[in-house]
């Protein structure tokens, strides 16, 4: 037998023990997170994970769907040749595809793969989560009687998508993009391409989903809420803050509305800009970006997702509001 | 990670989510219709293991490098599977701040059924005490639910809101005056008062004060929030 001297531990091993461990320490465990604070901490972090798998599973789905079912050829067919032009086209296929952010991340990914160009399928990875009707509908309950914050919302987002999509069709470069959805395998038949690719992205994008969550969990229970508090009455002040707090709590775009709808002391223009960032750029978004696309990219498009979204919803509450 | 590896975790998170969906604990984390979204999620993510399982034993693709993140899957494993963090209670209402949230969704309001102490919820109480012109709940005694937040000397009621998941969770929040001990934070308590009139201004930060005739110490709820 060489087992005994040649023995190297497989990550089978090491998930064995940290399972092993894990259980063993469960009194430790259930102590620490019994402190208020790490408890509140686990809940929003447990919740954000659960609220949000489903949709990085319908995610990663139609990313595998995308990979088996949608051939490169057919997806030049449908999209405008330059890509000026696919932009605002990928924007209004944003339109119609209900989902979270989780889900746009691979969906996005898939559709560079299958030669989508790059600034085409950023736009469509801004456009999914924010202008889809369930958002909108959402938007629309959370502040009744102000119908023309829906319409705000919507602009906003949709110039926030195409205006980052010309961007980077102008500016960016295809290195930073340093990972690129591998070309789907072709054996088997499409079925198995399609659970083979699935599976695959979930468990990528999986790790960087629980990043985001641990995050947003940290900051939700350190940002104060005197932040919200002491903007009253002022603008500027109140536009910046909210974007920030955009990003830091990353909430579902679904669910956005209503948090913001709930912070009435502060005029519609900074509410405007919550909704319009928060679903182009959080933490946890940053996150499974810098998972699907690289941290190269993650660190130039977050910036510069954040600097388009805010001037987008501005401009846009100046006009609708 | 090797890919039998991520097979394994994939089924314990498959098994998680499909686990609190299968009583009640996936209410201290979302709402209830996304029980459906989790019982399929799960479902999904455990299939796709399988099938990657069966997949491999017919002959292993190439191989293939997965890198560390997956390892971090775990994480929201074993925190629901060893500890299941309780629904956000009196800590996470502390730290929202210290007046109501006021949202104006109707300044009319249906009257309140006649007759017995109207069971109210504390989102909805709240309200009426803020917004109703038509003074449904002058003089008239209610039944709230909640659990126990104390903020320095006094007493509140809280219940928490929310819109898709507790990330998004807003309390509301009424204080007790009368007949009240000192219950523990995060006691569930069943409450029976009227509310002061004029007592949910902008001074108490929109907080109601409801004059409490009995107070019962009630086993949490399945359904910790409102919505």
């Amino acid at each position: 037998m060489t087992a005994a001297v040649g023995f190297r531990p497989t990550s089978m091993h090491v998930f064995c023990a940290v399972l092993i461990v894990a259980i063993l320490g469960r009194p430790l465990l259930v102590e620490t997170l019994s402190v208020p604070v790490l408890q509140t901490a686990a809940t929003v972090f447990v919740a954000v994970c659960v609220q949000a798998l489903p949709f990085l599973v319908l995610g990663v789905l139609l990313s595998g769907a995308i990979a088996a079912f949608v051939s490169p050829a057919a997806l030049r067919r449908v999209l405008p040749a330059r890509p000026e032009a696919a932009v605002p086209v990928a924007g209004a296929a944003g339109l119609v595809l209900p989902g979270c952010e989780c889900a746009s991340v691979p969906v996005a990914r898939r559709l560079m793969g299958q030669g989508v160009p790059d600034a085409a399928a950023l736009t469509f990875l801004l456009a999914a989560p924010a202008v889809n009707p369930v958002v909108l509908v959402a938007t629309a309950v959370a502040f009744p009687g102000e119908p023309r914050m829906v319409l705000a919302r919507a602009v906003g987002s949709l110039a926030t998508a195409c205006v980052t999509g010309w961007l980077w069709q102008r500016f960016g470069r295809a290195e930073w993009i340093t990972r690129r959805a591998a070309p789907p395998s072709t054996d088997g038949g499409r079925w198995a391409v399609l659970a083979e690719t699935a599976r695959h992205d979930l468990v990528s994008a999986g790790g960087f989903l629980v990043v985001g969550a641990a995050a947003a969990a940290t900051l939700s229970v350190l940002v104060p809420p005197a932040w919200t508090e002491a903007l009253a009455g002022q603008l500027v002040l109140a536009v910046l803050v909210m974007a920030l707090l955009a990003v830091v709590l990353a909430l579902c775009s679904e669910a956005d509305a209503f948090v913001a709808a709930s912070l009435s002391m502060l005029p519609l223009l900074p509410r405007l800009v919550f909704l319009v960032v928060g679903p182009a750029v959080d933490v946890k978004l940053i996150a499974l970006q810098a998972g699907a696309f690289g941290r190269a990219f993650a660190s130039r498009f977050a910036p510069l997702t954040f600097v388009v979204a805010v001037t987008c919803a501005v401009g846009s509450g100046l006009v609708f509001l | 990670m090797r890919r039998d590896t991520q097979h394994v975790l994939l089924v314990l998170l498959g098994g998680a989510l499909l686990r609190i969906a299968a009583d009640d604990t996936y209410l201290r984390y979302v709402r209830p219709s996304h029980r459906w979204l989790l019982l399929a999620a799960g479902a999904v993510i455990v299939v796709l293991a399988v099938a990657g399982l069966v997949r491999d034993r017919a002959g292993p693709p190439a191989h293939e490098h997965g890198g560390h993140t997956p390892w971090l899957l775990l994480a929201p494993v074993l925190v629901i599977a060893l500890v299941a963090p309780p629904a956000l209670g009196a800590d996470a209402v502390t730290r929202a701040g210290a007046g109501n949230t006021v949202v104006r969704d109707s300044d009319v309001f249906e009257p309140l059924p006649p007759g017995a102490p109207a069971e109210l919820s504390v989102a909805e109480f709240v309200q009426r005490a803020i917004w109703d012109t038509g003074g449904s709940l002058d003089g008239r005694e209610v039944v709230l639910t909640g659990f126990v937040v104390r903020r320095g000397a006094a007493t509140e009621l809280a219940r928490m809101t929310i819109a898709c998941c507790a990330a998004d969770a807003r309390p509301n929040r009424v204080r007790l005056a009368g007949a009240v001990d000192d219950p523990a934070p995060d006691t569930w308590l069943r409450v029976r008062g009227v509310l002061q009139e004029g007592s949910a201004t902008s001074v108490t930060g929109h907080v109601p004060t409801l004059t409490v005739a009995e107070t019962t110490v009630v086993p949490a709820p399945p359904d910790p929030y409102e919505y």
